[in-house]
């Protein structure tokens, strides 16, 4: 029945901030300069084309009046057209609106549902990466505070936390792609594809994790239940496995939830750098491009994701640590 | 702590154990595939622009794309456009190309072409693409004149007939445009626009277009190309946006040949043995286009002072192996070009005398001017733009430079009703045949006026008499004698250089060649 409550309460405010989200959104787009109908129109246009095209396409109404059609039709699972893509899902330029040879558009949910699963690949190996060496290294770390494993968790961090993802993508390609020719790099063409940019992501996550790990840990390793689980004669590692990780886990997991928002932002500096051709790229080709639909439907996507994900933390936290209220 | 040996530790100790010699035995190929291609294998060319997704080569004026259709469609003629022989032409679905009178051109075609859906190239389809190319909307416009001003007859399967008569301009303008109007199949164009033809590419080509996958697009070795089956069997034309992630798929060896290289690329490149580097001084010039049909360039001796106020020698020197050095309206590969002898110099006092001619003296009085230029795509065009933008200062002009991503620049480039945004735009113009009128009309005549919104009636006579000439050599001396020079009077545009197009590939492609426009030749047998 808890959960039940949980859930129904966390979705209906789930469902306020992704309304919230788009609405901002929507207006953004529509007052930051660069008039997308002379995009798709083309630069030669005349400007009564460009008005007649706008108001067909609406795009002169009242803000409100426009966001309220769109979300009408996102409420029917209607992500619209995409301004500029083609069905086929290249990123396009150059091509004139009121040409009448001029290719059916793609549908924005599709150009999602294409590249959603390439990002969640990555962002799933990015966070396995990160989590491994987060624990391994940060738990290390907690397990000794003040001691080299702490030091070194301390260093770690440090150093990863001052490497430019940009930076760090170009120099691991060509330290592991093309000076010892490890992995593949640019491109997807099968899974070896993402180990890179999973790295990179990777090194982005791991600091604050490691830190975390290691203070959460140092905490419960000093917490009076370890000394007398001593006493109670069990082991010094089923302490840790059972009862110091599992409780050093809930502000790891809270963590997460946040951690995952700046992943979707590294996403699209390091899809771009790798030309990955996952929700990131999508994302900087479309804003290059002022394809709103486009913009617009990865907005709500990936504001829906975040929302989803950061329920199942709190759902999940609240399963090991059934204090806690959310 | 105990260290002895019991159950538990034994177990676990066994599980780790074969879990290390397991991935010891695993090959990593298993879960990595090679990203590496050795020869033979199919050739993967990352452009620098996306294309518009309308395959009608009619639909658009897109360079990557005009590429794809390089590698696909079939042309009458090629032309090399070398420094060293701007005019030679080599013949390709033509014979002969012969100028029967100044308005009747006779096109004689091979007759052992087929498109790529197996239909036999006929005179019916060189005629049917004219036709169509020619139609008012159709967004290209290459065509010298509409569709009636056109009378194409064929006399029979391989004999085509092209008369001017009635537009009044002579049939030679179509012996340079025969090199970069590709030849679509009759058929495809009697579906009209929105038919086939914007679905998929078929041409008479070395390679056959297969699929557009996402930003890749995948052609195949032609079986039945005309010069026999090219050796490489699988093209792939990606588009990558980002100058460096091209650079480094180069050299992993993904990539097999990439395009438009900083200068800075071209040195890390030229030391890697894996690596050849190919430079031609391309079709392409880049321009400093004024705002004509506005103040304060409406007044052509503002323009000649803001020309004057340029060193062009400093652009070329920030541009290095990217720039060469040009003095007219038109890259030194196309038909007429010469050094003009009147294209302005820098010259700080003339610039001061213009400027106080026409009543603005060391810049006083002028309105703040904005500079638009692009970042991304061409060169250095923010390192040379900052340095336009502080000589124009130093002499009074009160600009200011504004860099705008590509798209954004895009939508500000070209004139408007009441003039075009900002008061100067930097941009290229790169047309892929010897034709000169593809850049001067375009830009210079009033019917057309793409960036300037220049109306200037003496250049509109001029340009219409150069077109007009009854013959080549006619045409090449009004050129360089009257329009030229005319133009350079009234500087409705300087052009800054002529851009050099460099192109890095695995040694194993070199030897393609490689147009001044950047498409290339790979149709090369086993």
């Amino acid at each position: 029945m808890f959960v039940m409550n949980f859930l129904i309460r966390r979705l209906a405010q789930g469902v306020v901030i992704i309304f919230l989200v788009s609405l901002l959104i929507f207006t953004l787009l529509r007052v930051v300069p660069g008039d997308p109908v002379r995009m798709m129109a083309g630069g030669m246009a005349p400007e009564a084309l460009i008005e007649q095209i706008a108001k067909d396409m609406g795009l002169r109404d009242p803000i409100l009046v426009q966001f309220g059609r769109y979300a009408t039709r996102v409420v029917q699972g209607d992500l619209g057209q995409s301004f500029v893509r083609p069905a086929n899902g290249a990123a396009t330029g150059g091509a004139t609106f009121n040409d009448s040879s001029r290719g059916e558009r793609a549908k924005v949910l599709d150009l999602i549902i294409d590249a959603l699963p390439m990002t969640l690949q990555l962002a799933a190996l990015a966070l396995a990466f990160a989590l491994t060496f987060s624990g391994l290294v940060g738990i290390a770390g907690g397990l000794a505070p003040g001691r080299w494993p702490d030091k070194l968790a301390f260093y770690i961090s440090s150093i990863f936390i001052s490497l430019p993802n940009f930076w760090l993508g170009i120099v691991l390609t060509l330290l592991l792609s093309v000076k010892l020719g490890w992995l593949p790099a640019i491109g997807y063409n099968g899974f070896g594809y993402t180990i890179l940019p999973a790295i990179i992501l990777a090194v982005e996550l791991s600091p604050v994790l490691i830190r975390t790990l290691t203070s959460s840990i140092a905490a419960q390793m000093g917490a009076s239940y370890v000394a007398v689980g001593t006493v109670r004669g069990l082991s010094r590692s089923r302490i840790i496995a059972n009862h110091a990780l599992r409780n050093a886990s809930v502000p790891l997991l809270n963590l997460l939830g946040i951690q995952f928002s700046g992943l979707l932002g590294g996403v699209v500096i390091v899809e771009y750098i790798f030309d990955y051709p996952g929700l990131g790229l999508l994302t900087i080709n479309a804003v290059l491009q002022r394809d709103f639909p486009l913009i617009q439907g990865i907005a709500i996507v990936t504001s829906a994701i975040f929302v989803l994900i950061n329920i199942l933390v709190d759902l999940a936290a609240t399963s090991i640590d059934p204090r806690l209220e959310y | 702590m105990t260290t002895d040996i019991n159950r538990r530790r034994f177990l676990r100790g066994a599980a780790g154990a074969a879990a290390a010699t397991g991935f010891l035995q695993i090959n990593p190929d298993f879960f990595i595939s090679s990203a590496f291609a050795a020869s033979g294998k199919p050739m993967t060319f990352l452009s620098a622009e996306n294309i518009t997704g309308n395959w009608d080569p009619t639909a658009h004026t897109t360079l990557s794309q005009k590429n794809i259709e390089g590698f696909v469609m079939g042309f009458l003629t090629r032309t090399p456009m070398r420094l060293d022989n701007p005019g030679a032409v080599n013949y390709e679905l033509a014979t002969s190309i012969t100028l029967l009178d100044p308005h009747r051109l006779e096109i004689k075609l091979r007759q052992d072409i087929v498109f790529h859906d197996g239909k036999p190239l006929k005179a019916e389809d060189v005629k049917a693409t004219f036709e169509y190319g020619a139609l008012p909307d159709r967004p290209a416009q290459w065509y010298p004149g509409p569709t009636e001003t056109l009378t194409i007859t064929t006399p029979d399967d391989y004999t085509v007939i092209v008369d001017t008569s009635k537009g009044g301009y002579p049939a030679h303008l179509f012996i340079f445009l025969a090199s970069f109007l590709p030849i679509m199949s009759a058929k495809d164009i009697a579906e009209g626009p929105g038919g086939v033809l914007s679905q998929r590419l078929n041409g008479t080509g070395p390679f056959k277009f297969v699929a557009q996958q996402g930003n890749d697009t995948v052609l195949e070795a032609f079986d039945g190309y005309f010069k026999g089956k090219p050796a490489i069997p699988t093209i792939h034309f990606t588009f990558v946006g980002d100058s460096t992630t091209r650079m480094l798929s180069l050299m992993n060896g993904q990539a097999s040949i990439v395009e438009r290289l900083e200068p800075e690329q071209v040195a890390t490149l030229e030391s890697n043995p894996a690596i050849s580097i190919n430079k031609v001084v391309s079709v392409e010039n880049k321009y400093l286009w004024f705002r004509c049909s506005k103040p304060p360039f409406d007044d052509p001796r503002v323009r000649m002072a803001a020309c004057h106020a340029i060193d062009r020698a400093q652009i070329l020197e920030v541009l290095g192996s990217a720039g060469h050095a040009s003095a007219n309206f038109v890259s030194p590969v196309k038909f007429g070009y010469i050094d003009l002898p009147n294209y302005p110099q820098y010259d700080p006092d003339k610039c001061q005398a213009l400027l106080a001619e026409a009543g603005f003296p060391k810049g006083e009085g002028l309105p703040p001017l904005e500079y638009i230029t692009s970042v991304g795509f061409y060169p250095k065009t923010k390192e040379y733009g900052e340095i336009i933008a502080a000589m124009l200062q130093e002499q009074g002009f009160p600009v200011s430079l504004t860099v705008l991503e590509p798209a954004a620049w895009n939508e500000r480039l070209y004139d408007r009703p009441g003039g075009g945004p900002g008061h100067m735009v930097d941009c290229g113009w790169s047309t892929a045949s010897p034709e000169p009128d593809l850049v001067l009309r375009t830009h210079f005549h009033s019917s057309s006026h793409r960036i300037t919104g220049i109306v200037d009636k003496d250049l509109d006579a001029s340009l219409d008499k150069e077109r007009a000439a009854p013959t080549l050599e006619a045409r090449q001396k009004i050129l360089q004698e009257e329009t030229m020079p005319l133009l350079a009077s009234k500087m409705p545009a300087l052009s800054l250089f002529t851009s050099v197009m460099i192109h890095a590939m695995q040694k194993d492609f070199v030897g393609l060649y490689i147009y001044p426009d950047g498409s290339m030749d790979a149709s090369a047998t086993a």
